[in-house]
């Protein structure tokens, strides 16, 4: 049995040697390789065998096999590497897959709202048709201040029962800010993500419906020095660990004191461009120490509590970190733009 | 705004040690921002003195003409369509390179053909004035090839604030008020302003101008005074350098000093023709009365706009715009002079509806300080007595108070303020500074401290002790305050699930089902509607809508994603888009409106909405099988049905519209575009659109979205087909709940083939199911299954005739 073993292997290989093209080759593999090849018919009476005997014959038998195995494909691979026609070209394309995409508001709200959920904050939504009270009243914007103008505001056709229009498309997310108060009460740790409009004409730097994202801190012992510490965190995580943050006096009805924050620009790290009019400085925050008139709307006593609150613009943001030259592609809702993200 | 730094050295000894960079950072971190500065003469650089040494037409243009312009260096030829350009001016020429105001570069070009080698400039387009009557014609000193700069003796520095970081600060809008603000940052002295009023005593009596107001609130004060034997000239040299430094056109010596006034201490002030004004009433407009102003324009005022009139007409609109009738001219010997207080609403209101803005009104409508008008009539009889040495006061001046003095002051102790801060800060400088701010501090007993508000500050800006804050952390600079994070204990976080199943839903869309995710405008339009044959009669309006196309508050994401298809049909083959966002109703929701009222907003439902569109025809199936993919998503396991609805939009034939409900609850829709409608809106392709409600979303993946593992049956599945045939009335969706109910023991109900045609009877059809068989307790037997089908068969046959297919 082994004998006969033995010899098939040698004739195999002699054979292999004298292999010309692949059409012998492919003979070869019939003849002695496959199941019912000659190998095969050969292994198949080992079972007959008895004993120590059918151990011992089994395991050359497969140690042959592996053999000729072996032989028999390095040779193929020769033959196969010669064959140009059977070539698979290894760089053609996948199958065509289409793929779906998020508006870029999205992605940055989205960052912005891990960000702020990782700082233990609430993400909390309001209505986006306010009344004015919400809106302006209950922040410190009293009746006849320019901001509430037709030409600024989006007011809905409702009277109310003294003949008012007193319902609007909210200007700002800040509104949120009394519900949620009023809702949690404090210690509160907030952010509001959402939908704004503004009545003005739209151009590339202008649209009447935006995206907005606005925090507070409301708590007994919020200070300034807290506001700053928290800009400079969030700063740090948008734009990367060397992001300086740069403050100045600016005017907020519903904060005091009201100030604005600039980081360093993250297109040119600081060293002045285009994006940054050469200032190495981009103007991102909006914030300030909540004013005790809005910390009593929000049913709070500014005697007790105070609070800090901040605001970015995400469409801006996304503007910015996409490099999108035209406030109004958001809402487009054009597939050439919405592919790119 | 434009503060040149000459005036402001008139009031504060700047030091040369503090560079105008310094000035300008330093006021932006700690008052307002600067948006640069700039030196004059730098201005100006490029612009030279030129002379007119010929003018012909344009061969090609009646309204240009060709100038050859002598600049000493050389001889330039100028195209330029000035109407007042004639031989032998001296007129400013900006030279190739020149860089004018508003970033506009001269460079050499050629206009209808013929070569233009420079600009001849207008006094707008050098920044000087808002005038473009033509081109700025100088005088004889002006020499030939002379620097502009030079020529205009300019060698000071003008900062550039921005107006609109001074919204809240009517106090700022002047150069003292600038000043003040340096002392307080530079802890520089301030020159009193008592300094620059001191006149010859004003007579005790005389002519005096007779004052009455009648609307005392809109007026809380007017003071007049009458002055003669003034001769309408040009101003002295320094006064028209300095206005055309911050900008200004000088007009004659009454006007310019009036205005040199506002633009040092921020009164505005009118001077009348005497001849014209025998008395004054400050009293609102009648209906439809009209006035001339001095713009030339005809204004027509409301019965809420506030004028000053004589006896019998207007003269001027009150704190806004002088009438062209009373106004001082070449011919005035006398005049009379206002210096008033005027309300700042009234202003804005009247400025607004008459669409003029002017230097008076955006003072006035930020409330001013009632003490300022004294201050401002004594400095501008300075200023003229200085000019005019033989003028002649007419009398004392005449003066309505309807406005109560009142000292405001806040009381706090510097700890609060330490504590609001966050860190100790050097209390000395604090008060130092608030001191030069014009805050007069006063410690009370037990670290209390009174600071009593200046009446500059105190007409809207400063009320509180909070504001106080501002002052004291703003001059400490919010750049030197130490970065400290609050101290918190660790408490349970809210989370807000919904905003996280809504971001897994974007997800789940996007990724899963290759949609794309827009976000559509709030508001629709009338037409579109209309062509989408939707009633919009309970839709919410908006009052003042930018257009009609955004008029409406849309209840259903469907119409802009009907406009999303349209605008993106001829790019791609096919489309799919899905939006997350709200809708608006016209009846109650539960929100509050305020907190005193029971008051409640408009019901407002986030919906989410999805489109799809190609040529394809099963496009329907598709949306029902993402709709299915949704549900297996958030509720796997429950009832999903499509089911038919007698209600529905006008835009979809009935058997293309189905009701999506799970676990027996409606939650949206399903339908085709009606053909007849996509064409009337302009999509050529077949389109589907899929609105359900995301609250109800929420409260299945809530209730059913739990994922509990199920220990898979330990019994093998017994696999049966099932076929029959049935009226085509009786619908899929009634026959799959029969089959599910009909025994436990019968785990998935999954069609496979719907067929009707010729080899079936007309008016049938034929159902395919795979029926899946499982006990939890036992190995199911062939017998007793096949014996289950044929009762099934039989219920079947009995519930809906149907019959067993025979192939």
């Amino acid at each position: 049995m082994k004998d006969k073993l033995y010899k098939l292997k040698q004739e195999f290989l002699v054979k292999l040697s004298e292999v010309k093209d692949l059409e012998n080759l492919k003979e070869l593999e019939l003849r002695f390789l496959s199941r019912k090849g000659e190998l095969g018919e050969l292994m198949k009476n080992i079972k007959d065998l008895s004993g120590d005997l059918r151990k011992e014959v089994g395991q050359v038998a497969n140690k042959i096999k592996n053999e000729l195995q072996e032989s028999f494909y390095q040779v193929s691979a020769k033959f196969i590497k010669n064959t140009n026609n059977t070539l698979i070209d290894p760089t053609l394309p996948g199958l065509k897959q289409q793929s779906g995409h998020l508006n870029p508001i999205t992605l940055v709200q989205n960052e912005l709202e891990d960000l702020f959920s990782s700082l233990g904050f609430i993400i909390e939504d309001g209505p986006e048709l306010e009344s004015d009270y919400f809106n302006f009243t209950a922040l410190n914007v009293p009746p006849l201040h320019p901001a509430r103008d037709m030409q600024d505001t989006f007011y809905v056709d409702l009277k109310n029962s003294q003949g008012e229009r007193d319902l609007l498309m909210r200007t700002q997310t800040s509104p949120v800010q009394i519900r949620a108060m009023l809702k949690y009460g404090a210690p509160l740790k907030v952010v509001i993500p959402g939908r704004v409009f503004r009545n003005e004409a739209t151009d590339a730097r202008h649209e009447h419906t935006f995206y907005q994202l606005e925090g507070m801190i409301v708590a007994k012992d919020i200070n300034f020095s807290n506001l700053k510490s928290l800009l400079e965190i969030v700063g740090k995580r948008l734009f990367g660990p060397d992001t300086k943050l740069r403050m100045r006096p600016k005017f907020y009805p519903f904060v005091e004191p009201g100030n604005n924050g600039e980081y360093t620009c993250f297109l040119c790290q600081g060293q002045g461009c285009r994006v940054c009019k050469n200032t190495g400085w981009l103007e991102i925050v909006g914030a300030g120490l909540v004013h005790p008139d809005v910390l009593r709307a929000g049913g709070l006593d500014p005697e007790v509590y105070s609070g800090l609150a901040f605001g970015f613009g995400l469409t801006r943001l996304a503007m910015l970190k996409y490099n999108i030259n035209d406030a109004r592609l958001f809402s487009s809702g054009d597939i050439k733009f919405l592919e790119q993200f | 705004m434009q503060i040149s730094y000459n005036i402001l050295k008139d009031f504060i000894k700047i030091p040369k040690s503090i560079s105008p960079q310094e000035i300008s950072d330093k006021l932006t971190n700690h008052t307002v921002e600067v948006e640069g500065f700039m030196n004059q003469a730098e201005k100006f650089s490029g612009v030279v003195v030129g002379k007119v040494l010929s003018v012909i037409k344009h061969p090609k243009a009646d309204r240009l003409n060709l100038a050859e312009v002598d600049i000493k260096k050389e001889k330039l030829r100028i195209v330029c369509g000035a109407p007042n350009l004639e031989v032998g001016q001296l007129v400013p020429v900006a030279t190739i390179g020149t860089v004018l105001p508003g970033d506009f570069e001269i460079k050499e070009s050629e206009i209808r053909g013929e070569k233009s080698q420079g600009m001849i400039c207008a006094e707008d387009e050098l920044g000087l004035s808002e005038g473009h009557e033509g081109i700025m014609v100088l005088d004889k000193k002006a020499k030939v090839g002379q620097d502009f700069a030079t020529y205009l003796k300019t060698d000071d520095i003008i900062f550039e604030v921005d107006n609109k970081s001074l919204s809240n600060r009517p106090d700022l809008l002047n150069h003292y008020g600038i000043a003040r603000e340096l002392s307080a940052i530079f802890e520089l002295e301030l020159e009193t302003y008592d300094k620059f009023i001191s006149t010859p005593e004003l007579p005790e009596s005389g002519e005096k101008i007779e004052v009455k107001v009648e609307d005392k609130e809109l007026c809380p004060r007017y003071l007049a005074l009458k002055i003669e034997n003034i001769k309408i000239k040009e101003s002295p040299a320094w006064l028209k350098e300095r206005l055309i430094a911050i900008g200004q056109k000088p007009i004659n010596n009454i006007v310019d000093i009036s205005n040199y006034v506002m633009f040092e201490i921020g009164q505005p002030l009118h001077a009348f023709d005497a001849e014209k004004v025998n008395k004054i009433n400050v009293r609102l407009a009648d209906k439809n009365e009209k006035l001339e102003t001095l713009d030339d324009k005809d204004r027509e005022l409301k019965e809420s706009d506030l004028v000053i009139a004589d006896g019998k007409k207007i003269l001027a609109i009150a704190g806004i715009i002088g009438g062209k009738d009373s106004a001082v001219n070449d011919k005035t010997t006398a005049i009379v002079l206002e210096a008033a207080n005027f309300k700042d609403t009234s202003i804005r209101k009247t400025a607004q509806n008459l669409n003029i803005r002017t230097e008076a009104s955006i003072r006035f409508e930020k409330a001013l300080d009632a003490k300022l008008p004294e201050l401002a009539l004594k400095r501008f009889v300075n200023i003229l007595l200085g000019i005019i040495p033989e003028a002649k006061i007419s009398g004392p001046i005449t003066e309505i108070n309807n406005y109560k003095e009142e000292i405001k002051a806040v009381e706090f102790s510097f700890a609060w303020l330490e504590k609001k801060i966050g860190q100790k800060i050097d209390k000395d400088k604090a008060l130092k500074q608030l001191s030069a701010l014009g805050f007069s501090i006063k410690e009370l007993d037990g670290e209390i401290l009174e600071v009593t508000i200046p009446s500059w500050r105190a007409t809207k800006d400063v009320k509180l002790k909070e504001d106080i804050l501002e002052e004291v952390l703003r001059l400490y600079g919010y750049n030197n305050i130490e970065s400290k994070l609050p101290d918190e204990t660790l408490s349970l976080p809210v989370v807000n699930e919904l905003r996280l199943f809504e971001r897994k839903l974007k997800d789940f869309f996007a990724l899963k089902h290759s949609l794309f995710e827009v976000y559509n405008y709030s508001f629709v339009g009338e037409e579109q509607l209309n062509k989408l044959e939707i009633d919009y009669s309970q839709h919410l309006k908006l009052a003042n809508p930018l257009s009609e196309n955004h008029s409406l508050l849309r209840q259903s994401l469907v119409p802009n994603l009907a406009l999303n298809i349209k605008n993106n049909q001829f790019k791609v083959a096919s489309l799919g888009f899905f939006e997350i966002a709200n809708t608006f109703f016209n009846y109650p929701s539960t929100l509050i409106k305020d907190k005193t009222s029971d008051d409640v907003l408009p019901y407002q439902e986030t919906k989410l909405g999805i489109a799809l569109a190609g040529d394809d025809k099963d496009l329907f199936l598709k949306a029902k099988a993402i709709v299915g993919s949704l549900f297996d998503f958030i509720s796997r396991g429950v009832l999903l049905e499509f089911l038919p609805a007698e209600i529905h939009p006008a835009w979809v034939k009935k058997d293309e519209f189905v009701s999506v409900v799970v676990a027996e609850e409606l939650v949206g829709f399903v339908s085709i575009l009606k053909k007849e409608v996509a064409n009337k809106f302009g999509i050529k392709k077949n389109s589907v659109f899929i609105e359900l409600s995301l609250k109800d979303l929420f409260t299945l993946y809530q209730t059913y979205g739990k994922n509990i593992f199920q220990e898979p049956s330990k019994y093998p599945a017994v696999e049966r087909d099932l076929a029959f045939v049935v009226d085509e009335e009786i619908m899929y969706n009634d026959i799959k709940r029969e089959i599910s109910y009909f025994s436990d023991l019968i785990k998935s109900v999954e069609l496979f083939d719907v067929y009707s045609g010729d080899k079936l009877e007309a008016g049938k059809k034929s159902l395919a199911f795979h029926l899946s068989y499982l006990s939890t307790e036992k190995t199911l037997t062939a017998i007793e299954v096949d014996a289950l089908q044929v009762e099934l068969m039989n219920h079947l046959a009995e519930k809906f005739l149907a019959k067993l297919r025979d192939f």
